[in-house]
């Protein structure tokens, strides 16, 4: 499930950065392999050689914040693994390697070159390599990642979106297979045992079996990834509006003016009226800009550190939040779910340990390694990592642990079904109360 | 969509609207614009109508239970009757000027913009109907020199004010919603939302117009024009409305899928930027849809606002016209001059001498396609 969220988020998350330094220079890196954070639109896309993978795995160890606690030779056995699985008839074997990040990429480069210049094959080494680090903000875009006839705010894929570990339901029907299909919020899908397939990415287009159950009703379907087009009010990113006498904001995202909405929208909503208070609704908000979780932090509490970024000696540099950002006065409480990702954390986990707010629905998304910085390779495509990990206030580790909620209150699948949301009516108690 | 906002002169309604400031005293204070003639042979009359959808809830004040929508007519009129129009409200004009460049101007300025349609003129005659929609962040207003020359000319134009995305619309109550729509357009999907909710006002105001077959209007000849989002709303209405007969984009980035095929006659009248094979890909990919009579008119020196009333505006405000640009007078011709050939052509079946190619009037428009 968690990696499966990551693959949906990395898109904004890729974006979701401050300006990133560059990597401190790599003792021993070739001059031509240094990289630097893009600057304007990309361009040309060129030919991804053993020259790109060169380069990537001389960025990787000079910025990657656990670069220095890492063995280089994990990268290079990964993208080997990978060559010989794409190549089951060459004789391939790794050549020794001796410790030297420098020396074992030349004996690498020099096997490969023996063996392929096929470009896909250097594609595939370098997405192994990059795989290896098993870090959900380490990401290489390379790929056409918009399928042709795809218009603004189009989905891809089977048309669904799930809840739930056990069971595993239908949430949303956004479109496509999905919806022709009939399926409905709250049908459990009682094969989901790896979630990671009901998010198919472009150009992954092989069909999907569901076995689905309604109340009594066992059927199966067929759904086949594709374009559709999505309704557009599911896709603003900030909305408001008053539930009972609370001003109820829906963030999907922090986008890079997502604080000044949220805080517009409850000027807006407040005026004239008194109101009990804001619920945020952060469930499946897939993170985006620090800046803008660390100002919305602020509008709840002010003077206190909300994360920490740290190098891999633990040199950390706390995230202060900005005072000023007026604070809203009022009780807040906070929605979050498994879909509450990365920039989503770094607030809830602020918002928690400040006791600025309470924080209703599930465990969050564990998905907050360190803020991705994007480098430019030389084939115009992007490598992005973390140059320093995230920690929460109380310098705890929130990546793949995720923040509990002060109240737990799962979805599941009659509430889908009914369009009853017992996350925000518990909110809605908490604030009368 | 982005670059409408960074070309933006007038209005700079996504950030917060700053307070005016109180203008350093300025040596000579800016004398409110007159715009530019209309050149039809008709008089005309304008009214505004406030139209209510209770069938869906607004889709930007999620408060509102129903769309609450301000249309603003110019007829062909009897000559002589009736008061000289309003431009805008101060409050509106004041709400526009908020924040933007022109900031420093007195804050009522656009209120006694001189306009030639006069309120109270009686309805004359049986005409085709033109739906105006304005760029995204701008009243209906900002297309008041091409509405009355068209009138003039003998259409009815309906403009209509999409409540909620530019600074001041005034409401039937006499409220003034704001925009809170200016500070969405980052969103995913969001130009594709905004021409589909378009087309669906426009849908419900033909409803409203031609309920109850008024004398006025010709239903079976409609068409719509829009300038930017507007002229992407244009298509998007054509492909989800049968009755809307033709349409006009101006300078629009297009946002709606097409139906393959679409036989409806449609102009595009573009800056530079426009150009076939440049910068923005969707006029490309739409004109490959389109099967009906086309045309693809590119406008030397003209910049996305060319085809509003900015240019006529600017000596009011305060600005000064981008380098290279045609005279405020020459732009309002060029764009009366092309959007009336289209609309005479097709809704009024008169064969015009524009579309056969290179104009000696007119050698800043080339004719694309």
């Amino acid at each position: 499930m968690t990696r499966a969220v990551a693959a949906g988020l990395l898109l904004l998350l890729a974006v979701a950065c401050t300006t990133p330094e560059p990597p401190r220079a790599e003792a021993g890196a070739p001059e031509n392999a240094a990289c630097a954070p893009p600057q304007g639109p990309p361009g040309e896309r060129l030919p991804t050689t053993i020259d790109v993978v060169e380069q990537a795995y001389f960025c990787i160890l000079g910025g990657y914040y656990r670069a220095p606690a890492m063995d280089h030779r994990d990268l290079l056995v990964a993208g080997f693994a990978a060559l010989t699985r794409a190549m089951p008839e060459a004789p391939l074997s790794l050549p020794a390697l001796t410790g030297d990040r420098r020396a074992d990429w030349a004996a690498f480069e020099a096997a490969y070159r023996k063996t392929t210049d096929r470009e896909d094959l250097a594609v595939v080494t370098l997405e192994a390599m990059v795989a290896a680090l098993d870090d959900n903000h380490a990401r290489w875009a390379h790929g056409p990642d918009r399928p042709p006839g795809y218009y603004d705010g189009d989905g891809y894929g089977l048309g669904l979106q799930v809840s739930g570990d056990d069971p595993v339901f239908v949430s949303v029907v956004e479109g496509g297979a999905a919806r022709e299909a009939g399926l409905r919020p709250g049908d459990v899908v009682e094969n989901a045992d790896d979630p990671e397939l009901l998010r198919p990415r472009y150009p992954d287009a092989r069909p999907v079996e569901l076995r689905l159950r309604r109340g009594d009703r066992r059927w199966s379907v067929t759904l086949t990834p594709g374009l559709y087009p999505r309704d557009w009010a599911t896709l603003r990113t900030v909305q408001a509006r008053l539930v009972d006498d609370a001003v109820y904001v829906r963030v999907r995202g922090f986008s890079p003016d997502a604080a000044n909405r949220v805080f517009r929208s409850i000027d807006r909503l407040r005026a004239g009226r008194s109101v009990s208070g804001i619920v945020l609704d952060l469930r499946g908000n897939g993170g985006g800009s620090p800046l803008e979780a660390t100002r919305l932090v602020s509008a709840f509490v002010h003077g206190k550190v909300t994360s920490y970024l740290c190098r891999a000696d633990d040199r950390c540099e706390p995230g202060q939040t900005d005072d000023t950002v007026p604070l809203v006065g009022l009780p807040v409480v906070v929605l979050v779910d498994r879909g509450c990702a990365s920039a989503c954390e770094h607030f809830s986990s602020a918002v928690k340990d400040h006791r600025a707010g309470t924080l209703v629905g599930t465990r969050t998304a564990g998905l907050i390694s360190g803020p991705a910085q994007p480098f430019l390779l030389r084939d115009n495509t992007v490598l992005s990592f973390p140059t320093r990990r995230h920690l929460g206030p109380d310098r705890e580790i929130v990546d793949r642990i995720g923040v509990a909620p002060d109240h737990f209150v799962p979805p599941t699948p009659e509430d889908a079904a009914a369009g009853h949301d017992a996350a925000l009516a518990k909110a809605l108690t908490l604030l009368d109360g | 969509m982005r670059r409408t906002l960074a070309v933006l002169l007038l209005l700079t309604a996504c950030s917060t609207p700053a307070p005016p400031r109180s203008a350093a005293p300025s040596p000579r204070p800016p004398e409110p614009a007159t715009l530019a003639a209309p050149t039809g042979e008709h008089p005309v009359g304008t009214t505004v109508l406030h139209l209510t959808d209770a069938s869906r809830p607004d889709p930007w004040n999620l408060d509102a239970k129903a769309r609450e929508l301000r249309v603003t007519l110019w007829y062909p009129s009897g000559r002589g009757e009736g008061g000289r129009a309003a431009y805008m409200s101060p409050r509106e004009s004041e709400l526009t000027l908020a924040g933007s460049r022109a900031a420093s101007v007195p804050p009522d300025i656009l209120s006694r913009t001189v306009v030639h349609a006069t309120t109270d003129a009686p309805a004359k005659g049986r005409f085709p109907l033109v739906v105006l929609s304005p760029g995204f962040t701008k009243p209906v207003s900002s297309l008041t020199s091409l509405a009355e020359d068209l009138a003039s000319r003998g259409y009815v134009v309906a403009g209509v004010d999409h409540t909620y995305e530019s600074p001041a619309t005034t409401l039937a109550d006499g409220a003034v919603a704001e925009c809170l729509a200016c500070d969405s357009d980052t969103d995913p999907g969001f130009g594709t939302g905004v021409v589909a909710n378009r087309a669906a006002d426009v849908s419900f105001v033909l409803d409203e117009l031609l309920a109850g077959k008024p004398a006025l209007i010709d239903p079976t000849r409609i068409a719509m024009a829009g300038h930017s989002i507007g002229g992407a709303s244009a298509l998007a209405a054509m492909a989800a409305d049968k009755r809307v007969d033709a349409g006009v984009n101006l300078d629009g980035t297009t946002y709606a899928r097409l139906p393959r095929g679409l036989a409806r006659p449609v102009l595009f009248v573009g800056t530079p930027e426009h150009a076939p094979g440049g910068r923005d890909p969707s006029w490309d990919r739409d004109w490959t849809l389109l099967t009906g009579w086309k045309r693809w008119l590119v406008v030397t020196g003209a910049d996305h606002q060319s085809f509003t009333d900015l240019p006529q505006l600017q000596g009011a405000l305060d600005l000064k016209p981008p380098p290279g640009a045609p005279s405020a007078a020459r732009l309002a011709e060029i764009t009366r001059a092309y959007v009336a050939a289209f609309l005479d052509e097709h809704l009024k079946s008169r064969p015009q001498p524009l579309w056969k190619g290179p104009s000696a009037r007119y050698p800043e428009v080339e004719l694309g396609s």
